[in-house]
């Protein structure tokens, strides 16, 4: 019994461990996947800034040292997981893939002696804005990259059938149509594989045992340079329309590209601040304006606008 | 006597080529109704238009369709004209084309073939007798995973002014005068809050900005992924660029470079328009001039776009920005 049950671990060890090497093969920062490690990696030349206390400090200027590991698989501790110092400028930390709950959504950051965060550039590959408590804060954790496997994630997709194949991969334009990244798991008389994916339009297809097929249950589709069809998603994201003021108004309608300027659809809701909707629109470009009592005004808190095909301007909201 | 007429025959078929090499026939390429269709622009009038691209790395691509061929074409300051992958338009006939060498995205490229775009039609714009290049482009395609149609340079979008929005993910198109006056009267509806002045070189655009308070010459290139500065600049404008790792990067002509990326700090271009630490290339920026047909220190490229939504106007030699809205959640 027990053996049978140590197996059974074994191989869900080697499962997820096989899921996670071939869920990444890009070098992100921050880490890297070696078999069945997890490389925690910092090098010091890859950040310029500090912070401690909402304070910056230039990292060139603090004396390292120890660097620290922390992130939302050890509640963010800022002394548990020490790292090696390899060389002069690196330092690395590795531990088993195992150790880690089955889910791809991991942030992290690096503490430098126990106190200073490391800070991401915002621009780095996979930097994510930070948040505490649902509030968005001046700062930036590393986490993976614009689509990656995760159990909680937005779009999941599914194949059914195929049960003879030996291996399903989803390929598309939110990986630059890798053919190994996104191994698809299979299930009962199916195979899917749940992505966290930006907003936005996407090509894809499924590669069964190398044979490329378009999505059969998707009737959305697209023909491609090959005379052949690309399945097409359109991932939405939620966009809060927020505007402050008009307490004496009776009624804010919100209308817009998205709706086709209904004047009665979307009716928006009364606040201590003002007004607020929340729509989950496709990624792209929306124009919108408020109707306050029939009468039809631009959003004062957003700059952005542009002029409509009959001269009209209109706000303008970007979901990306 | 039939060496006399084997040199008539001769001088003839030289003629010939010589009068097809100067106005070639384009309709042995492209029949009266090629035309290049931005299928999903916006087109709000006879002057102005709004297409929509996607980014692709650093790329700014948009679609377009062409001799019956979907595709992206790269938007390109820096290239000098259109240019078609080769790939997908072959030359039919190479007898009457001249050689060539064409320039932009990254690098020189050898042995090209000029080809006559009689109609290049962006929807109701009827872009005539634009001379495009023909390239194999299918190294970009590959490490791109894109369908790569061609590049869309200076000859193209000279005749607009070109607001590049990184905010919207839109290119305006809006045509002008001679003098550069924009003819639609209703094209932008956010304000302009800043503008530089910069020298049209040939096709490059080339801006005097500073480094600290070293001067640098710019060229302005919408096609360059990364920033790059010249190894033989004044030492002084290095000492504000902070090397991190060693890159490797691809040319138009298909030649792998390693080059050294890190930061350059204090890059100035006006007295209100200045950058937050820019990421930046060392390269050898020799080869690169002769392709800019201009001297350069450096070349702003993707990173610029990004960090300011600018609208680019040739005939009066200037740049506007527009403000970056902040962003609410």
């Amino acid at each position: 019994m027990i053996k049978r049950i140590v197996h059974n671990v074994i191989f869900l060890i080697v499962a997820f461990a096989s899921c996670c090497t071939y869920a990444q093969t890009k070098v992100f920062k921050g880490y890297k996947i070696e078999g069945d490690m997890l490389v925690f990696v910092f090098d010091k030349r890859d950040y310029e800034q500090a912070s401690m206390a909402s304070h910056l400090f230039d990292l060139e200027d603090l004396n390292i040292k120890n660097v620290v590991v922390s992130g939302e698989f050890n509640n963010w501790s800022k002394d548990k997981w020490s790292m090696i110092q390899i060389d002069e400028n690196r330092y690395e930390l590795r531990k088993k893939l195992s150790d880690f709950t089955d889910e791809f959504s991991w942030e992290f950051k690096f503490v430098i002696n126990n106190r200073y965060w490391a800070e991401p550039s915002r621009r780095d590959e996979n930097a994510v804005r930070a948040f505490e408590n649902g509030h968005k804060l001046p700062t930036y954790n590393l986490k993976m990259y614009l689509a990656y496997p995760d159990k909680s994630g937005n779009v999941t997709f599914k194949l059914n059938g195929y049960d003879t194949a030996r291996k399903v991969v989803l390929s598309g334009s939110f990986n630059k149509w890798n053919e190994d990244l996104f191994t698809m798991v299979r299930g009962k008389d199916c195979w899917t594989i749940t992505l966290n994916i930006r907003p936005g339009e996407y090509q894809y297809k499924f590669i069964i045992d190398g044979e490329w097929i378009a999505d059969p249950l998707n009737p959305n589709k697209k023909l491609n340079e090959f005379n052949g069809y690309n399945s097409i998603i359109n991932v939405k994201a939620p966009i809060n329309f927020m505007l402050n003021g008009f307490f004496d108004a009776e009624e804010v309608i919100l209308s817009g590209t998205f709706n086709d300027w209904s004047e009665n659809e979307y009716k928006m809701t009364r606040t201590k601040k003002g007004w607020v909707m929340t729509l989950m629109l496709s990624g792209g470009k929306h124009h919108y304006k408020y109707i306050v009592d029939n009468e039809w005004i631009l959003d004062p808190n957003n700059p952005v606008r542009e002029y409509d095909y009959d001269g009209n301007v209109n706000s303008v909201c970007m979901v990306k | 006597m039939k060496k006399i007429l084997y040199r008539i025959l001769f001088y003839l078929i030289c003629i010939t080529e010589v009068f097809a090499s100067i106005n070639p026939p384009g309709n042995s390429f492209f029949s009266t109704h090629d035309e290049v269709i931005f299928s999903k622009a916006e087109v709000l009038n006879e002057y102005t238009a709004r297409i929509p691209f996607k980014l692709i790395d650093h790329l700014i691509v948009v679609e377009a369709e062409v001799l019956d061929k979907k595709g992206d074409f790269i938007i390109d300051t820096g290239s000098e004209t259109l240019i078609l992958n080769e790939v997908h338009f072959p030359l039919k006939k190479r007898f009457y084309s001249k050689k060539k060498r064409t320039s932009g995205v990254i690098a020189v490229m050898d042995d090209t073939f000029e080809k006559n775009v009689k109609d290049f039609i962006l929807q109701n714009f009827n872009l005539k007798n634009k001379v495009s290049d023909i390239v194999n482009l299918s190294h970009i395609e590959k490490a791109k995973k894109m369908h790569l149609l061609g590049v869309i340079g200076y000859n193209i979008l000279k005749d607009y002014e070109i607001f590049i929005d990184m905010h919207l993910n839109q290119i305006t198109l809006s045509k002008v005068n001679k003098h550069g006056d924009l003819l639609d009267k209703n094209v932008y509806a956010e304000k302009i809050i800043d503008s530089i002045n910069f020298n049209l070189k040939k096709h490059t655009i080339v801006i005097n900005g500073k480094v600290d308070n070293e001067e640098v010459r710019f060229g302005l290139d919408s096609a360059a992924e990364f920033n790059q500065i010249n190894k033989k600049v004044d030492k002084k404008v290095l000492k504000h660029f902070y090397p991190k790792r060693r890159l490797v990067l691809m040319g138009a002509s298909n030649d792998k470079i390693e080059v050294l990326a890190g930061k350059l700090f204090r890059v100035k271009l006006s007295e209100t328009v200045y950058f937050g630490p820019m990421y930046t290339v060392l390269t050898n920026l020799n080869k690169m001039n002769e392709a800019f047909g201009t001297n350069l220190d450096g070349v702003l490229g993707y990173e610029f776009f990004q960090q300011k939504r600018t609208i680019i106007n040739y005939q009066k030699e200037k740049l506007y920005f527009v403000k970056y809205p902040i962003l609410r959640h």
